[in-house]
């Protein structure tokens, strides 16, 4: 690989990422609600800023005046981060005219946004679709030159923004957009607790998925590349914290040799040995990365469940996607 | 991480508050899930009460329940619960309804102080009217309702059961979402209950809510073992551990320094899927 890396900011995960992430390509993060997808992103972003690169956080769940308030607990000054607000208005319901996002609110910094929620305005709220969301994202793209972006999240553009029918043309769109741009972006996929394959993680050159559950020591947070194209990777399920300093990767101790018998893992073994569960055999079958796209070294010390995990994954992989 | 300077909202709960390092924060809304008697409601009641004691407004959104029954349940517990506000939006007569605008919708329902509520309470006006419940017309309906008065907490009972009332009228991913952002807009602090879901399927509201409080109740020997988790909380540290929790005529009462006992954990675990 010629070209340089692109650092996450997360401390371990660039090792199991084996430097970081390919520049100018498209990545998501996936993972259940309160995994810590928002604060990986701007993470990401963060450590862009700090080496002087141009960062742009779009953002479609959450108020930026939140995710502001939000990240000091991190002691993280997002001032000097461009942020475009794709939150959406209040519906009115009533016949009075939407105008168009693109023309009506702009990019800013972050220092800029209120303490308070945005306010919907009285008349003609504002309309916000994947199509205008791309016009601003091309036309930011020509004013400045960004190196990362984060878009937060991709499940909210495809619940909200985009019609039911469209949705996976529209999906597929999106990225080859997004790979036009020529960043490095970090797009956040919120996953039910059966994770499924959909078109996004499909898309992406790259999954990072972060898992949380519980066990005796309480909520438990790991870290996993599902798929990385064009990288050898670690394969590992990985401890995951996060801490003041924000999200924080052990490489030094894979999650499989920490665990005491009761741990959760050994119920998931036995889950996925037994015929019964269903619905999570079919998950392990259809996991994003097929074999042949998927330049994965397997390490030799891999644990019997990595291997029959990779096993039925290969078994499957001609109609996996 | 610190909580920083986020006005916190007591719950009620104290225990819950230590695991919350203080309550929920102001102005946000919050899921509240859990399986059918789980004690969802209650919380919310008592999410309410706590809100009115302190003096503050305090609205709640009968969706499942009539109003008069909930009255009946919570003076059965000998908890004064007359200064709650209600808005009615339980379908009566569904049946025999004849479509009416959104405009009369909001315009029929009216927010009676929960004390008012007579046993049999339905009025003439809302016989005649039966006007359909949407996730839309409760928006507008709210928008009325919060332009007289600054509540400051709002609880919808349920939300579960407001988007199956409203499947096929309107797209119930988008309406969600403009209610929840109404919700913020309108700075009250907001809990919104929601069924245990579905695990293969993601509910809007959860992804959207800025927290969710989960309620457990299962089987464990011969006995109902209760305990309450912390899914996810923007902005905040808080506890992840699970902890027992109780249902009593004192309503609910979590104890953030117990552990859950070995055998409630393992049927935790087991419902716990990979990949969560």
């Amino acid at each position: 690989m010629a070209k340089e890396k692109v650092k996450t900011g997360v401390p371990g995960l660039d090792e199991m990422l084996n430097g970081g992430l390919i520049p100018g390509r498209s990545y998501v993060v996936s993972g259940t609600s309160g995994s810590g997808k928002t604060t990986l992103g701007i993470q990401f972003l963060m450590q862009g800023a700090t080496q002087g690169e141009r960062v742009i956080y779009v953002c479609l769940d959450e108020p930026p005046n939140e995710i502001k308030h939000n990240m000091r607990s991190f002691g993280w000054d997002l001032g000097n981060m461009q942020v475009f607000d794709a939150t959406p208005d209040v519906m009115n319901y009533d016949k009075t005219p939407v105008r168009d996002v693109s023309t009506e609110r702009r990019v800013l910094y972050f220092r800029d946004v209120g303490e308070e929620i945005r306010k919907t305005p009285d008349y003609s709220p504002v309309d916000v679709t994947i199509n205008t969301i791309q016009e601003v994202l091309k036309q930011e793209m020509k004013v400045r030159k960004y190196s990362r972006i984060v878009i937060d999240s991709l499940t909210s553009l495809r619940y909200f923004y985009i019609r039911t029918s469209e949705e996976n043309s529209s999906m597929i769109s999106f990225f080859r957009l997004m790979s036009d741009l020529g960043v490095t972006s970090l797009l956040t996929v919120q996953l039910p607790e059966i994770a499924k394959p959909d078109v996004e993680v499909h898309m992406s050159r790259g999954e990072i998925r972060l898992h949380k559950w519980i066990d005796g020591r309480g909520l438990m947070r790991g870290v996993t590349v599902e798929k990385y194209r064009g990288s050898n990777h670690d394969d590992r399920l990985r401890p995951m914290k996060i801490t003041y300093e924000g999200v924080v990767v052990k490489m030094a101790s894979p999650v499989r040799e920490t665990h005491d018998s009761d741990s959760v893992l050994d119920a998931i073994e036995e889950m996925m040995s037994s015929k019964e569960n269903t619905a999570l055999q079919a998950q392990i079958q259809d996991a994003p990365s097929s074999p042949q796209n998927d330049p994965v070294k397997p390490t030799d010390d891999a644990k019997p469940e990595d291997k029959s995990k990779r096993e039925s994954k290969s078994g499957s992989g001609g109609e996996s996607q | 991480m610190t909580s920083g300077q986020s006005e916190r909202v007591c719950t009620g709960i104290s225990g819950l508050d230590e695991m919350l390092e203080g309550g929920l924060i102001r102005a946000r809304p919050y899921v509240v899930s859990g399986t059918s008697g789980s004690g969802k409601t209650t919380f919310g009641i008592q999410f309410l009460h706590q809100g009115v004691k302190q003096g503050e407004r305090a609205l709640l959104v009968a969706i499942d329940e009539p109003p008069s029954e909930i009255r009946e349940n919570f003076r059965a517990l000998g908890w004064d619960v007359g200064k709650i506000r209600i808005l009615d939006v339980h379908p009566t007569a569904k049946s025999y309804s004849k479509r009416v605008s959104l405009v009369e919708v909001a315009a029929q329902r009216s927010v009676g102080a929960l004390r008012e509520a007579a046993p049999n309470a339905k009025s003439e006006a809302l016989k005649q009217a039966s006007p359909e419940i949407s996730i839309q017309s409760l928006q507008l309906m709210l928008k009325q309702e919060l332009q007289d008065i600054k509540y400051a907490r709002v609880v919808i009972d349920s939300v579960t059961s407001l988007k199956k009332l409203s499947e096929g009228m309107e797209d119930t991913r988008s309406s969600i979402s403009s209610l929840l952002r109404f919700v913020s807009e309108s700075e009250v602090t907001a809990l919104i209950i929601t069924d245990l879901p579905d695990p293969a399927e993601l509910e809007s509201e959860i992804f959207l809510a800025r927290g969710e409080v989960r309620l457990h109740k299962r089987m464990v020997a011969n006995r109902i073992d209760r305990f309450v988790t912390i899914e996810k909380f923007r902005g905040s540290d808080h506890d992840t551990m699970p902890r027992p929790m109780t249902l009593s005529e004192r309503g609910i009462t979590v104890d953030a320094r117990k552990k859950i006992p070995k055998a409630s954990l393992r049927t935790l675990q087991a419902f716990t899927q990979y990949a969560r």
